[in-house]
């Protein structure tokens, strides 16, 4: 649905976008990642036809998006990181205007403007001035504007940029919602945001790809270690001492004192099952294990790995797994 | 093309932008009907169009410096740019909810001619040809500050380099004086938008002037169209 090759961007000496390239299939619901500046909106920018590439090309339903660039814009709803938003109109008037800019005709104008504020939930605010609204409804009015026209393609750039965390959980179920019939690709510096929602990541630092894959993918490719942290309550040396001399347990270290005696430990495992042989040691020497809890890989430390190092690079390709 | 000039006539008519230039436009022309008409027992109209001239070098750049400018700064460009239509049609969309409102503000004039008509003597020939010339003046206004309005994020500097721009238009021919080059001077007398007017002033329509608004006209939507598709390429 959306093919980008070697896609690259400029500003003076500055290299936005670096050479990017990348597949998006019909109905997937990509994230983009990547710290502030990384190239995200302008990489959207370039895909949407509002800006050019320096070099490289995008196409959107086989449109190319300049040379057939009418063609391929009738095709993508595009919210930038700053809502195009005229103040001085009502949310009826505007979204009227986007119908008629964007020259809908396989639908009535009065039925699919309802549709699409039923969708987004801003049919109590239809009449007023969008200047008046709050950023979560301008947000709103924002990704309606983006949905009318039912394009197979939704660019958000930050949809959930603002909003209270209510806001927050309801944009997003919307978005998946949306993304059964539709491509979608969206943008954010929020990791949960994209475990949430995106069936595949790519992360983006410096204009360069650096990951591409599902959010578990990417977490695996990161580290494979079972690691569980465990409340203890004994003296570090003996619990310390009881851990080494289980089979099973790669390492053992204390994380953080609690209380007189004991602490959190963390452990990595080879196996699920060494939690058992834990339990039982413990037990026999009366020591209490107060908690035990999966310390995962979070896409937090993914993302941090990926943008400290330069040189690290984390490619799945979609059929089959595996690092490069 | 529509849509956007839908939107922009809406504009004018809730901000009071539209009201306000159709208030002062209507009160210099009344005011100029009065001196030179009414008190004078008058009954060529072509003072008021020549004045017109001048003033509306004033009011056009108030009317067009939000159309590109406040865009720009609102980035709802990015909305325009990024709709399944071409950037011409923008810009004519612009244009034409410009000039719709110049042309209702001219509708009320018409009332002066009726007047005239029905107690004297109306030079009818002269009164049409200074009627369309007006209109063609004001298009080439209106495009010359659609395209400042196109090069700046800001309202206030949009008016005043439109404001600048089309005095030189209009002045250009006062330029000859600072000039010792025939070549220069030709040129400056040629482009000068008073040397052009002087026959629609005393009422004749020659192609080559009409031809000559239109052209001005045409160019700068033109570069406005480039200027805004240019954005794409920064």
């Amino acid at each position: 649905m959306i093919e980008v090759k070697n896609l690259t961007k400029k500003y003076g000496s500055n290299l936005a976008v670096d050479n990017i390239s990348f597949h998006i299939k019909k109905g997937e619901i990509v994230g983009f990642l990547g710290p502030n500046g990384a190239g995200k909106s302008t990489t959207m920018n370039m895909i949407t036809g509002y800006l050019s590439a320096t070099g490289g090309n995008a196409t959107i339903a086989g449109y190319d998006v300049l040379d057939e660039a009418l063609e391929a814009r009738r095709h993508v709803g595009y919210l930038p990181e700053q809502p195009p938003l005229y103040m001085d109109m009502t949310v009826n008037e505007y979204l009227s205007f986007v119908f008629d800019l964007k020259k809908v005709r396989h639908k009535t104008k009065k039925d699919h403007l309802a549709e699409v504020c039923k969708l987004v939930d801003i049919e109590h605010v239809r009449h007023r001035i969008i200047g008046n609204l709050s950023k979560g409804y301008k947000q709103r009015v924002g990704i309606a504007q983006a949905l009318i026209g039912d394009p197979d393609v939704l660019i958000l750039d930050e949809p959930t940029v603002g909003l209270d965390p209510n806001q927050i959980v309801e944009i997003r179920d919307m978005i998946k919602g949306l993304g059964r019939e539709r491509t979608i690709i969206l943008s954010t510096h929020i990791l949960p945001e994209v475990s949430a929602v995106c069936e595949r990541v790519l992360v983006i630092n410096k204009g360069v790809i650096v990951a591409d894959g599902s959010a578990d993918q990417l977490t695996a490719g990161v580290s494979n270690d079972i690691r569980y942290i465990a409340r203890i309550e004994g003296k570090t040396d003996e619990v310390l001492g009881i851990l080494s001399g289980i089979e099973g347990v790669i390492e053992a270290k204390l994380q953080k004192q609690v209380g007189a005696v004991g602490g959190d430990f963390a452990i990595t495992l080879e196996s699920e099952d060494v939690r058992k042989k834990i339990f039982f040691a413990m037990a026999d020497r009366e020591i209490p294990i107060l908690s035990m809890q999966a310390d995962t890989v979070t896409l937090e430390d993914v993302f941090a790995t990926l943008t400290a190092n330069d040189s690290t690079k984390l490619i799945f390709d979609q059929e089959e797994e595996g690092n490069e | 093309m529509l849509a956007i000039f839908k939107r922009e006539m809406r504009a004018y008519f809730t901000d009071p932008l539209g009201y306000v230039f159709l208030a002062v436009f209507l009160f210099v022309c009344n005011l100029n009907f009065y001196l030179s008409n009414l008190t004078n027992f008058q009954s060529d109209f072509s003072p008021i169009f020549l004045n017109m001239i001048l003033f509306l070098t004033l009011l056009i750049p108030l009317m067009t410096m939000r159309l590109w400018s406040d865009e720009k700064k609102q980035k709802t460009d990015q909305l325009l740019l990024t709709a399944p239509v071409s950037t011409t049609s923008v810009v004519l969309g612009k244009f034409s909810a410009a000039m719709a409102l110049f042309l209702i503000g001219l509708a009320f004039t018409v009332v002066y001619p009726i007047l005239v008509n029905a107690k004297g003597v109306l030079d009818v020939g002269k009164t049409v040809g200074n009627y369309v010339g007006i209109i063609l003046v004001a298009a080439a206004y209106i495009s010359i500050s659609l395209f400042v309005s196109s090069l700046t994020k800001s309202q206030i500097v949009s008016a005043i380099c439109s404001i600048l721009a089309l005095a030189l238009f209009v002045g250009m021919d006062l330029l000859v004086n600072f000039s010792t080059s025939p070549i220069l001077n030709t040129i400056f007398v040629f482009l000068s938008l008073v040397t052009r007017y002087r026959n629609i002033f005393i009422g004749v329509l020659p192609l080559s002037d009409i031809f000559y608004f239109i052209s001005v006209t045409g160019i700068f939507l033109f570069l406005t169209s480039r200027v805004i598709e240019k954005q794409r390429w920064s």
